[in-house]
């Protein structure tokens, strides 16, 4: 019997059939049309086959980090559980799905249906990320009792304390600052000092994968980042695609730089400075932008605050780093310094950052499969044909 | 020589002289500065929430541009386009979920779900009380047009600038432009 681990999240899909050893797989979750050939839709992975991927159009099932647009995300499942990849048999597979903190009940009852009625999956148990990355942690660590899990991904981060296994509610906090506000911000920046990007959301976000690191003081980075010519060692240039010849951006190294005059080559360059560790910065002081929100490391002691006092000892302890964002080259140091200071000496303080935080829940629920348990806390078909939502709103906690 | 009082006056005179020609061009550069400032608009408070809003919700959006397909001409009955997008194979069997039943339940947006759910009525922690609530510290300010650290503020719209440079950059570029 087959079982399915899907990390369903708004940008990607982490997914591997287990019996049989496929490639683990991370796929975009969304479909996407570019301005060359208007009459295709191209379908999570078949990215790759666009030839011209400027101006690429996004179309997200996703809104706000919701699944709302059914239509989309299903084409995706079909190319992801069709004769492509996966290939999946559905009336001998179970699948493990997961889904955002408090999704809605019509979300959650549509999610039924589909796997149930529509892909007619034997078995489907849906569970928050953060739950498969509570269980993968405290496999790691069984002499813990609680955990804090930070989810920072496209659409908002999410702080999440847990305790022996159950997500604490009170606990739980959203921060609106995810991926896509990053990579939007940065969009709108180069376009007003430099050069207008403003349709190229793929290039960009490529550009913040590539160049933006957290600082671990802002003030002086950002001292440095206004010196002229070599003085300015945060300064760097981002030579962008051009489709033809080169067809994935880079950041030139240091020693090509040319800081005094412009350069002779035809490639466009973009010039960042405080760009670099600015917009990273969102995630921990949203209110630089206008969000009236607190950042990840207050978010991190609210939540435990808010935590019986016996058990927050415990949490800080246990600080896990999961998602997207916190890939930033200085993001965990950055994390600890600020909780660190935020927190009483008497407080042991420890954050985590997993090898591969993308993957990490998707991790988590392989290990959930493996588990002998596992058959109790799935709902099976016949389950859902007899009981209806009743039953998977008793037995998942979402 | 010339008489005491005589230089006394004419140097009095030269002091008058050089003092008119001073208050002008002093009267001159203010009436300009203040007719300047007569003459630009300021915008009130709620004009620039809106403008805030406004921006916010842009940081929002999946895509800046339109649908590409959106810009082709429909399809009539006569033009046949072909048909790119993955085929259903054939014979497939029929799925329960289809129909308009399907189109009305699938197809809802992200407001509308959220009212649905009626939220704010419940006890229990739900997705309007998980929000972060607003920092205590206050904000940080940056230059609306270079980023780095501001210390000034706009009189007409209320961006921040941090120096005369980026003040002209700011008054000709964004200002009072794309306002409601």
């Amino acid at each position: 019997r087959e079982i399915v681990v899907l990390a369903n999240g708004t940008s990607s899909i982490s997914s591997r059939v287990l019996l049989f050893l496929f490639s683990h797989s991370v796929i975009p979750n969304c479909q996407f049309r570019s301005k060359t050939s208007r009459l295709k839709t191209f379908t999570a992975n078949q990215l790759d086959e666009i030839k011209d991927p400027s101006g690429l159009f996004y179309i997200l099932p996703f809104q706000k980090g919701y699944l709302v647009n059914w239509d989309v995300q299903r084409k995706v499942w079909d190319h992801l559980f069709g004769k492509e990849m996966f290939k999946v048999d559905f009336a001998d597979t179970s699948v493990v799905i997961t889904e955002p903190y408090f999704n809605f009940t019509s979300i959650q009852e549509s999610m039924n249906e589909i796997l149930f009625e529509e892909y007619q999956f034997q078995a489907a148990l849906r569970i928050n990320a953060g739950s498969l990355s509570a269980h993968r942690y405290f496999q790691m660590n069984n002499q813990e009792l609680c955990c804090i899990v930070v989810d920072s991904g496209f659409s908002f981060t999410h702080i999440v304390p847990y305790c022996r296994g159950k997500k604490m509610k009170d606990g739980i906090c959203r921060i609106n600052v995810g991926g896509k506000l990053l990579t939007n911000h940065l969009k709108e920046i180069i376009s007003y000092r430099q050069l207008h990007v403003m349709d190229e959301t793929h290039v960009i976000n490529q550009v913040k994968e590539d160049v933006c690191y957290v600082s671990q003081d802002f003030y002086k980075d950002m001292d440095i980042a206004q010196l002229k010519g070599e003085d300015n060692t945060v300064m760097r240039d981002y030579v962008l695609p051009d489709f033809s010849s080169i067809k994935k951006g880079f950041c030139k190294p240091r020693e090509e730089m040319n800081f005094t005059g412009k350069y002779k080559t035809g490639e466009q360059i973009l010039r960042l400075a405080n760009e670099r560790f600015a917009v990273p910065e969102m995630l921990f002081h949203p209110s630089d932008i206008g969000i009236h929100e607190i950042g990840i490391p207050e978010a991190l002691v609210n939540s435990i605050n808010n935590m019986p006092e016996e058990m927050q000892p415990h949490f800080y302890k246990n600080i896990v780093l999961t998602g997207g964002n916190t890939l930033f080259p200085g993001f965990r140091d950055r994390v600890y310094k600020e909780v660190r200071s935020l927190t009483p000496t008497d407080f042991q303080v420890s954050v985590l950052q997993p090898p591969n935080p993308i993957s990490y829940p998707w991790e988590g629920g392989k290990l959930l499969a493996e588990n002998p348990d596992f058959d109790e806390m799935v709902v099976t078909r016949e389950d859902y044909e007899e009981n209806g939502h009743f039953i998977c709103e008793e037995k998942f906690d979402i | 020589g010339v008489s005491p009082i005589l230089l006394c006056r004419s140097s009095q005179a030269l002091l008058v002289w050089v003092g008119s020609v001073a208050a002008q061009l002093f009267s001159v550069l203010s009436l300009s500065r203040v007719a300047e400032a007569g003459q630009r608009r300021v915008l009130d408070d709620a004009t620039r929430q809106r403008r805030l809003n406004r921006q916010l919700d842009a940081l929002e959006k999946d895509n800046f541009q339109d649908d590409p397909l959106s810009s082709l001409p429909p399809s009539g009955p006569t033009a046949r386009l072909p048909a790119f997008s993955e085929g259903e194979e054939p014979g497939k069997k029929k799925r329960k979920t289809r129909g308009d039943h399907f189109k009305q339940r699938f197809r809802k947006n992200f407001q509308t779900l959220l009212e649905e759910e009626n939220v704010s009525e419940r006890e229990e922690p739900n997705y309007l009380s998980a929000a972060a609530p607003p920092s205590s510290l206050p904000p940080r300010l940056f230059c609306s047009v270079c980023g780095f650290p501001s210390s000034y503020t706009c009189c007409s719209c209320g961006g921040r600038y941090c120096s005369t440079r980026c003040l002209i950059t700011h008054r000709e570029t964004r200002c009072l432009k794309m306002t409601l």
